[in-house]
């Protein structure tokens, strides 16, 4: 009952100046649904630079790092009189690629993290029609497997993607590269791998990822046809490509699988590092303006808290005279400013969803987009809730036990 | 029992230089008494009400009020105390604006928890039909006029059936008419209820009509 009437006191001095209250709440709201905006915004602008990336690209990719040390033909220890001289050492045992791909699978498929797994082999081939000639990336993919990871299907602007499956000729063009072969559907072109097998192709289909130097350069074709191509074995693979549950720890997945692998185990980030920091520095801008403009908001509380005070001096001093002691005063200052924060955030969170909303409808034509990408992630929604309830706290706090410091003989006495 | 005792109480100014504003003062103040404070300005009257009211615990001497000694007791217990053995009359009335009539009176008994709430508006409404301010519960407490808002005060004083009602310059702000109706009051209530009563005053008139006055010169009592 005593929390009662000294919230009795709050609501009453609250409510006695609607206008200041009104005033306090849109700063509350307008840092709350700053905050989440911001946030919602970097984290679908960082969403879709990811969906674009891994449009091609596995979390995980495990291939053959050629290059190290040339093979040694003579140990080169110096040996009495004679000195050995090796000139222009080479690689001699020249293995190209994965030879036995399952076997990688395996280890791969026993990691619990692992989703999806696909096998390729790429290579640089040329496109030939009539005296066209173009240079592309040849992908023989496992089309079941390909398009649980990278949607592929997704991407198909004509044709389908199974038609590799059935016919060993099926070939499927990004629609920069069909272009520049100036070949549609059904057409045949000429392909011509760097050892000289040429074989025919039929266009089954095309593609579009919306990465404009994938469109223009990359050719599907059944995996099958591409080890044929290139006389390779049944298993073989250039590389085996992994998703993980939560792509912001292939790093330790790959880390973890790494030692029971032959080949290189490579996370995307260990590529593309550019990626992964312009993720990072999004989120802190995002982070550093939301959290800025709802520091502001604790200052205009803390400004309006204060001048209440300040007016309420006389009230503090006769309500200590009559045996309302510190805590009380700290509750009924506190109180006020919570019940700002409480209400100022609760529309924020409202507003920042309505205004997230309205951004996700602004159309925005460019590469793969349509409209501004935004993500509503709960948890934003949490911390602008629990970062506006702190700062609020910490605003009203300070202004609330500086009333509670009142002498009231200094006050009373006048 | 006494209603209250002072015992040596020094008190020292240290701003701007140290001065010594009360000097060894001892006196008692029995039960049902009306006590009017008199002295100059600058005697050390309002100095030592608000000593006695436990507002200023900082003095040499020990004071009790009702049998308790408050001297020496925290801050936290002397809140407690003050709640629920002292009664405030100020010069201004310091009631909060916001609040109806009837809720400024319920305050301290709200604070206090003694009483179920339905009580507490009994006691308060039979205290402003007392004090002749009967048909104003539910209006603002800045809508009335100034003799009815420091009849309110005094009403709000009562509420917990304080041992002693403090008074600084009670009637200090009043106009003639109203200075009586406050003083009638607190005679009505020493002599009808034994409600103890200590006021500091300037009025010779208000005082004069007192039971006992006790008068300050330069932080001496003169006369008591």
């Amino acid at each position: 009952m005593a929390t009662n009437i000294n919230t009795k006191i709050s609501w009453t001095h609250l409510t006695s100046k609607v206008r200041q209250l009104i005033v306090a709440v849109l700063s509350v709201t307008f840092g709350i649904s700053m905050y989440i905006f911001m946030n919602s915004f970097m984290n679908g602008v960082n969403g879709a630079q990811t969906d674009i990336t891994f449009t091609t690209m596995g979390h995980i990719k495990v291939y053959n790092d050629l290059g190290g040390a040339p093979t040694i033909l003579v140990p080169l220890v110096p040996h009495g009189d004679t000195i050995k001289n090796v000139s222009n050492a080479r690689h001699i045992t020249y293995i190209d690629g994965i030879r036995n791909a399952d076997e990688v699978k395996q280890v791969l498929q026993q990691s619990r993290d692992v989703v999806a797994i696909t096998e390729q082999v790429n290579q640089n081939v040329f496109f030939r029609n009539g005296v066209t000639k173009v240079n592309a990336t040849l992908s023989g993919i496992d089309v079941a497997n390909e398009v649980q990871l990278f949607n592929t299907d997704q991407y198909m602007t004509r044709g389908d993607l199974n038609e590799l499956d059935r016919r060993s000729d099926a070939v499927v063009l990004g629609t920069g590269l069909a272009d520049k072969l100036s070949v549609s559907m059904g057409d045949n072109v000429t392909l011509s791998t760097s050892d000289g097998v040429t074989k025919v192709l039929k266009v089954t289909g095309l593609m579009q990822t919306g990465t404009g130097s994938v469109d223009k350069s990359r050719a599907l074709i059944s995996i099958n046809t591409a080890r044929q191509l290139l006389s390779k074995n049944k298993s073989y693979a250039t590389e085996v490509l992994a998703n993980v549950r939560d792509y912001n720890k292939a790093k330790i997945v790959a880390a973890a699988i790494r030692p029971d692998i032959r080949y290189k185990t490579e996370a995307w980030q260990e590529g593309n590092g550019q990626l992964e920091s312009a993720n990072t520095l999004r989120d802190i801008i995002a982070i550093a303006v939301s959290l800025t403009i709802l520091i502001v908001a604790g200052f205009g509380i803390y400004n309006i808290m204060n001048m209440t005070v300040n007016e309420k001096i006389r009230e503090i001093a006769i309500l200590k005279a009559m045996g309302f002691d510190g805590k009380d005063i700290v509750y009924i200052f506190l109180m006020q400013s919570i019940i700002i924060g409480l209400i100022g955030g609760l529309v924020g969170l409202l507003l920042g969803f309505v205004i997230s909303a309205i951004v996700d409808n602004i159309p925005f034509k460019i590469a793969s987009f349509d409209t501004l990408p935004i993500s509503y992630l709960p948890a934003d929604y949490v911390m602008a809730m629990v970062f506006g309830l702190i700062i609020t706290f910490v605003a009203g706090y300070l202004p609330a036990r500086k009333a509670s410091k009142v002498d009231p003989v200094e006050i009373l006495r006048g | 029992m006494n209603a209250l005792s002072a015992k040596g109480i020094n008190k020292y100014f240290h701003e701007p230089e140290t001065f010594q504003v009360l000097k060894d003062i001892s006196f008692e103040v029995q039960k049902g008494e009306f006590v009017a404070v008199v002295g100059k300005s600058g005697s050390g009257k309002s100095t030592l009400l608000y000593l006695l009211s436990t507002m200023d615990t900082n003095y040499e001497g020990s004071i009790s009020i009702n049998g308790t000694t408050v001297t020496g007791l925290s801050q936290n217990q002397l809140s407690r105390f003050r709640n629920e053995h002292i009664g405030f009359v100020f010069q201004f009335h310091y009631l909060l604006p916001e609040f109806s009539v009837l809720d400024n009176v319920m305050l301290p008994a709200l604070k206090l928890r003694k009483k179920p709430k339905e009580e507490i508006e009994n006691k308060a409404r039979e205290l402003l039909s007392l004090l002749d301010i009967r048909g104003h519960e539910m209006k603002k407490a800045s809508k009335i006029s100034g003799g009815q808002q420091q009849r309110v005060a005094i009403a709000r004083a009562l509420i917990n059936e304080p041992a002693i009602i403090m008074g600084d310059e009670p009637t200090g702000n009043l106009d003639s008419r109203n200075t009586k109706v406050v003083f009638d009051i607190f005679c009505q209530l020493a002599k009808e209820r034994g409600q103890t009563i200590i006021a500091v005053t300037h009025d010779d008139e208000f005082a004069a009509n007192c039971d006992r006055i006790i008068e300050m010169v330069d932080g001496e009592i003169i006369r008591s």
